[in-house]
């Protein structure tokens, strides 16, 4: 166990920066999820730790020492491999024993430590099967117990809950954080699901095109996001291109005044307000606004507001039956009312706004 | 379903069956120096090839080249076909190609090539006399090394391509998790690389043996005159002393060693991939 330094990590193909500048601190112990779309460099970030990708600059750190240029079998990590890549000519004790073999790890030890970490995993009496005689959850349950029993300096999963269903994933989700606290692991996560990452770090670093956005806990992910684009990926988010006015006011490009957190304001500011901070009423203060569309989910409800050309989102609670609320159609005028100081200015980039916002 | 398998049963049957049953059939033959050969049943022809110690040391040969050759095709292939395997550029294609190049080029026309390098006039031993290095020629041309150098270079080629498709069907995967747990890569190579390869192994190991054992044109011409495998001895029987019955013998003779040789062989590589 210890921690992991990410200093400057640069990694360049002949077409494409992979990774750019990406500067990381993983305390020992904590878990901190990579997040952000395809392509962003998550697994590329992941493998330079690992060892299987040399990074083009920058310096790696485990437990202090410099493991930039040290070989993939020097470095003592546990790698849970997206595809599980369990050894198939093994049972699923010789693959589990492989790591303590490798360390030398004499023979009884290595029996009872093996047998211990197959009942952590839930694996006890698996333990003569080869691995295509297994499920895909008991598979993934494998490499986790592979790559845990050697008890790495750092541990490492490249997505490892893609592969099964959802149901699965939220059990193993939790399973896998357990075991992480319980044995204090050093943890690396990559993950483009949110919600994954929201329910599993103390931490996330939100990536994009190789560069790093944000690094926060989600909470401050969510609640303080650093620019547009993060505010648009962790949790939903209205962002809207304008102009502040004077201040605490924002002139969207559609027309609409808006009431925002006065705030010194840069040229080509986002306003981004989150979707439930937003309350419809029917009279008191509040921009007047026409309900365009109003989506039933079940516990929650959508509602599409416009506001003279402007187009708004808002969530809030499905209301009672019987609730005057209840009865909101399309078409009907509502006051659309929000604390200025939730409606922030955001910096942006070209290309952060994806959706259909703006 | 049986139909459909008929024609190609038939065609089997025809092209391969047919004309070993005749063989077998000859060898139980007997000579006669007026008639050709006459009718007969006897394992007389068998006997003497086996009694004959001209006959062991010439199967002796042979399976000693036939040994030489795979193991120093493995040798030689396994890396060839690993580096083959994993490369990822646009290069695979064209380095596959340039692997099948040599069997472009007829055994004969390589074997003259071999010749002319190899040779007491050749290109080595004018190369060697220029600098200096040997005063008379160096005997290369007519040794056991040079068939087994021509024989290595014709089914490098068969080893190499069977091993690398085995190999690219390991994902790449399992090294890194071998790796990542602490395995060096000759490590990496022995526990995980190679006994996953085992199948190619065997495969590639079986092919290049039979084709050794069977080689004519690279020990003839390679070998010279004193030096004599199975498949030229047999040809000697049928063309040169026009003894039909004794060199279908020898042929049956060549062929049950060799089946023998393959399965032991092959079994044994199945049981270690099976245990491990
Ligand atoms: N070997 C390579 N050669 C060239 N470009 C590469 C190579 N490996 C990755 N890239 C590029 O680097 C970028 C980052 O890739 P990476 O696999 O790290 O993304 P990711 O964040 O893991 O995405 P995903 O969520 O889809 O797995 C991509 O644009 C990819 O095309
Ligand atoms: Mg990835």
């Amino acid at each position: 166990m210890g921690t992991l330094t990410l200093d400057g990590l640069c990694r360049r193909y002949a077409t494409t920066t992979a990774v750019e500048r990406v500067d990381l601190e993983v305390a020992e112990g904590e878990f901190v999820a990579l997040l952000g779309p395809s392509g962003c460099g998550k697994t590329t970030t992941l493998r330079m730790v690992a060892g299987f990708v040399a990074p083009s600059s920058g310096r790696i750190l485990i437990a202090g020492r410099d493991v930039t240029h040290a070989p993939p079998h020097g470095r003592d990590t546990g790698m849970v491999f997206q595809s599980y890549a369990l050894f198939p000519h093994m049972t699923v004790g010789e693959n589990v024993a492989f790591g303590l073999e490798m360390r030398k790890v004499a023979r009884a030890e290595r029996d009872a430590r093996v047998r211990e970490v197959l009942r952590l995993a839930r694996l006890d009496g698996l333990g003569d099967r080869l691995p295509r005689q297994l499920s895909g959850g008991q598979q993934q349950r494998v490499a986790l117990a592979r790559a845990l029993v050697v008890n790495p300096a750092v541990f490492l999963l490249d997505e490892p809950l893609s592969n099964l269903d959802a149901k699965l994933r939220a059990e193993v989700r939790i399973e896998i954080r357990a075991l992480q606290q319980r044995l204090g692991l050093t943890t690396l996560f990559v993950t483009h699901d949110q919600e994954e990452a929201l329910t599993m770090a103390d931490r996330l670093v939100v990536m994009e095109r190789g560069r790093v956005r944000q690094i926060g806990t989600a909470e401050a992910l969510y609640e303080r996001p650093a620019d547009a684009f993060v505010a648009g990926f962790i949790g939903r988010c209205n962002l809207l291109r304008g102009t502040p006015e004077a201040p605490g006011q924002f002139r969207t490009a559609s027309g609409a005044l808006l009431p925002c957190l006065p705030q010194p304001a840069r040229p080509g500011d986002i306003l981004a307000l989150r979707p439930e901070r937003i309350a419809l009423r029917a009279a008191g203060d509040g921009l007047p606004a026409r309900l365009a569309a109003v989506t039933y989910l079940g516990a929650q409800t959508e509602y599409h507001l416009d506001l003279a050309g402007t187009r708004l989102v808002a969530v809030a609670p499905t209301p009672a039956e019987g609730d005057a609320r209840r009865g909101l159609a399309p078409g009907d005028a509502v006051l659309a009312h929000w604390d200025p100081a939730e409606a922030r200015l955001l910096p942006a980039e070209p290309g952060d706004l994806l959706d259909d916002q703006a | 379903m049986a139909a459909l398998l008929l024609p190609a049963t038939l065609l089997v049957l025809g092209l391969l069956v047919a004309p070993m049953a005749m063989l077998f059939r000859i060898s139980l033959n007997q000579y006669d120096a007026a008639l050709m050969m006459r009718e007969a049943l006897s394992a007389e022809n068998y006997l003497r090839a086996l009694a004959d110690p001209y006959y062991r040391e010439v199967l002796g040969t042979t399976l000693g080249v036939a040994f030489s050759c795979t193991l120093l095709a493995l040798l030689i292939g396994f890396p060839a076909a690993y580096w083959l395997a994993r490369m990822e550029s646009r290069w695979k294609s064209l380095a596959t190609i340039l692997t099948l190049f040599p069997l472009l080029v007829g055994n004969v026309v390589r074997a003259a090539g071999w010749m002319a390098l190899l040779g007491r006039d050749g290109a080595i031993n004018a190369g060697l006399f220029g600098l200096g290095l040997v005063a008379e020629p160096w005997p290369m041309l007519y040794t056991t090394g040079a068939v087994i150098v021509g024989i290595l270079a014709v089914v490098a080629p068969y080893m190499i391509l069977t091993l690398a498709a085995v190999i690219e069907s390991i994902p790449r995967g399992v090294e890194e998790a071998a790796a990542n747990l602490g395995a060096g890569p000759m490590t990496a190579f022995r526990r995980v690389v190679l006994p996953l390869a085992l199948p190619g192994v065997a495969a590639g190991c079986v092919l290049v043996f039979i084709l050794c054992m069977n080689a004519y044109a690279t020990p003839v011409l390679l070998g010279g005159p004193q030096f004599k495998m199975m498949a030229p001895a047999v040809y000697d029987q049928f063309v040169r002393g026009t003894n039909w019955p004794f060199g279908a013998a020898l042929a049956f003779l060549l062929l049950i060693v060799t089946l023998v040789l393959t399965i032991i062989g092959s079994t044994i590589l199945a049981g270690r991939s099976r245990s491990r």
